[in-house]
């Protein structure tokens, strides 16, 4: 490094003789070599203190662009976890190093950032990337290179089978509509059932199976309605709705709509009906937009902040202490699966196969997002906490 | 239910017109269409979310200021936007408005973040109207749409600068030609057009508890609708447009089904526009 350091300030020094045109093309390419030194600099940040070689991983996540809330709560709770990891003597005696690029969302960057992972000798294995649409656009890529895609977030059902090197932690909505199904039916023994849904592929699939699940326990499903995700009129509905007398409203959808339906529930008057809705609810907004309207609400989470394990407390205080604020769903998964992998390499060395071969055996691994164990299709069925919003606050809710 | 049903139209109905009047104001005087004008309803939204939920002020307060910030934006669009161009023809500021609209909505990402903001509630009770269950924000909301187009109707007809409106828009240049200061008219017009768009965003923050930089869009091509609907110069056909749109809207969630409700309150809008091309009102009426 010491080399073209050197190289750099003598041009600069000879700069100052030169004039004109030859003078901008030193200009432009001092400028290159500075950058290229600080990329250089940027993404060597290995712990000094080591002295063997580090395990590097690569985390592809948006980092800017319309979800960049999640990447950057996916790259805070992964730098807590591998600093955690290497301070109680990394894997196998060697410290983790991310390489983090960011995707922006866009599947095209996702498959261009799989491109570089795949072709870097120095990473062993990739976490990411948050949306299932840029997760399938990378897999083909990870797939053919033979290097694990561990995604915290993609909830497809169709991702983890997509390739044998593909692995999913934050769980489908298959487990999640019949727990729901039966947190309203067998606990809250609510039998006239109308839903309320968003109409896109996620809230399609959310409603139908919590509908088939809710009607094999015995219940009436009444009325099913749907709306638009740029929607925010829900009196029209509601009055509808409310004429049809349901006992219970389930509601799959954001937390920004939820919280509009129950404020806009509450002002037409419509408060002899229970409001539910599954864990997409599960946010402080929820609490900030929807205020007093949405007490007596119930919802569920996999990963619940105020849990009082002691793994969840420990991550939570950390993270609370590093970052001040509180972690939620996201930054948990992202959490879960880089302790995930260094859990697996702690056993399997950094072989690319022999990560996968292993990764593949887990069982019942103690995360902070409940127990992960893999199907044979490489993801989980997530267990989940029944909510209750009670004085506008998430409590536990358990009977 | 019905009845119900017919006054939840009403109240997003009344909404929708306001949006729609100053698309007929920005019209009728000036013979343009601007497509920033559901933004500028945002900014306006913004503004009160701000007076509101911010500095938890009174809802009157939050309205007027979102109307005043309104104001001064569209003044200082149509100062800086419209005025050097109004001799190029349609084309170039139609383009601006699109590009101003992307501005604004990209510039309110920046400064407040993609996310909803919470407005908080104003009367969150409901009264007993004719045996229907009403909620009293229903009723203030319809009361103060009505109350700024009485008050706009007040502006045209009594005032000077209403009748100097009323000139230019029936023929800008004679309107110079008789000493009328046609560029401080449009100016207004678009300040006020502007007002009357930032009064309905804040009243549906207010409605809707929410606001956020997307939320133009709709408002926007639904306003645009009403008044094309209504007949394009017309106010009081703006008015019947927005009204009717609304009521459709709702009226199909409860008979048909919820997905439907753009599709059949548009197919009610074309088939309209099929049998009668100027509109509901349109011909008949100027600015009246």
């Amino acid at each position: 490094m010491l080399g073209p350091t050197l190289r750099t300030m003598t041009r600069a020094a000879r700069m100052a003789t030169v004039s004109g045109p030859e003078r901008m093309k030193l200009v432009l390419r001092l400028l290159a070599q500075v950058l290229l030194l600080a990329a250089v600099v940027l993404t060597a940040r290995v712990p000094p203190v080591w002295s063997v070689d580090p395990i590097h991983i690569g985390l592809s996540a948006p980092l800017t662009g319309n979800f960049a809330e999640y990447g950057q709560l996916f790259q805070k709770a992964i730098d807590l976890g591998v600093e955690w990891i290497n301070a109680s003597g990394g894997v196998q005696g060697r410290p983790i190093v991310m390489i983090v690029g960011d995707s922006r969302a866009d599947p095209k960057e996702a498959a261009a950032l799989a491109q570089k992972f795949t072709s870097d000798k120095r990473i062993v294995a990739e976490i990411g990337d948050f949306s299932s649409t840029a997760c399938l656009a990378a897999q083909p890529i990870y797939d053919r290179a033979g290097m694990v895609q561990l995604s915290p977030t993609a909830s497809h059902p169709g991702f983890a089978p997509g390739s044998p090197w593909s692995f999913g932690i934050v769980g489908t909505q298959a487990g999640e509509g019949p727990f729901m199904a039966r947190y309203a039916v067998q606990k809250l023994g609510k039998k006239r059932i109308a839903v309320l849904h968003i109409n896109n592929d996620w809230g399609i699939v959310s409603k139908d199976l919590f509908i088939k699940a809710a009607r094999e326990m015995g219940a009436d499903v009444i009325a099913v309605e749907s709306y638009f995700e740029t929607d925010t009129d829900f009196t029209g509905v509601l009055t509808k709705l409310r004429g049809q007398k349901p006992e219970l409203l389930y509601i799959p959808s954001f937390y920004n709509e939820a919280a509009l339906i129950n404020k806009q529930r509450e002002r037409l008057g419509w408060t002899d009906v229970t409001m539910m809705g599954p864990g997409s609810l599960y946010s402080p907004k929820l609490l900030e937009i929807g205020g007093d309207s949405v007490n007596g609400l119930y919802t569920s989470a996999a990963f619940f902040p105020k849990d009082p394990q002691p793994e969840v407390q420990k991550f939570v205080k950390g993270f609370e202490a590093k970052y001040k604020a509180t972690p939620n769903m996201f930054a948990a998964v992202a959490y879960d699966a880089v302790n995930l992998l260094a859990f697996v390499m702690a056993k399997s060395g950094t072989d690319h196969k022999a990560i996968r071969d292993e990764l593949a055996k887990v069982r019942d691994y103690p995360g902070v997002t409940g127990k992960i164990t893999f199907t044979e299709r490489r993801d989980v069925v997530k267990e989940y906490r029944q909510l209750v919003i009670r004085n506008g606050d998430f409590t536990l809710y358990d009977k | 239910m019905l009845l119900s049903q017919v006054v939840n139209g009403l109240t997003q109905g009344s909404l929708y017109a306001l949006v729609a009047i100053g698309f007929v104001i920005i019209f009728g005087t000036m013979n343009l269409v601007t497509f920033a004008h559901g933004e500028v309803y945002m900014i306006g939204a913004f503004v009160g979310y701000l007076a509101l939920g911010v500095y938890h002020l009174a809802w009157p307060v939050a309205l007027a200021s979102g109307m005043a910030a309104a104001w001064v934006l569209g003044s200082v669009i149509e100062k800086t936007a419209f005025r050097p161009l109004r001799a190029t023809g349609h084309m170039p500021p139609l383009l601006i408005t699109i590009g101003l609209s992307i501005i604004l909505k990209d510039l309110a990402v920046v400064v407040f973040g993609a996310e909803n903001r919470p407005v908080p509630s104003v009367y969150g009770t409901t009264v007993q109207v004719a045996g229907i269950p009403v909620s009293v924000l229903q009723l203030v909301i319809l009361g103060l749409a009505g109350a700024l187009v009485v008050a706009l109707r007040v502006l045209l007809h009594s005032t000077k600068i209403g009748r100097a409106m009323r000139a230019t828009a029936q023929d800008h240049e004679a309107a110079y030609a008789m000493g009328v200061n046609v560029n401080r008219v449009f100016n207004i017009a678009f300040a006020l057009a502007s007002a009357l768009g930032g009064a309905a965003g804040v009243m549906v923050g207010i409605y809707y508890n929410t606001v956020y930089p997307a939320m133009g869009g709709t408002a926007g091509l639904k306003g645009f609708a009403a008044c094309i609907f209504g007949g394009l110069t017309s106010i009081p056909g703006a008015i019947l447009g927005g009204l009717i749109i609304g009521v459709v809207e709702n009226l199909t969630i409860q008979f048909v089904a919820s997905g439907y409700r753009d599709v059949v309150a548009f197919a009610v809008m074309v088939l309209i526009l099929l049998l009668r091309p100027q509109g509901l009102l349109g011909k008949r009426l100027r600015m009246v």
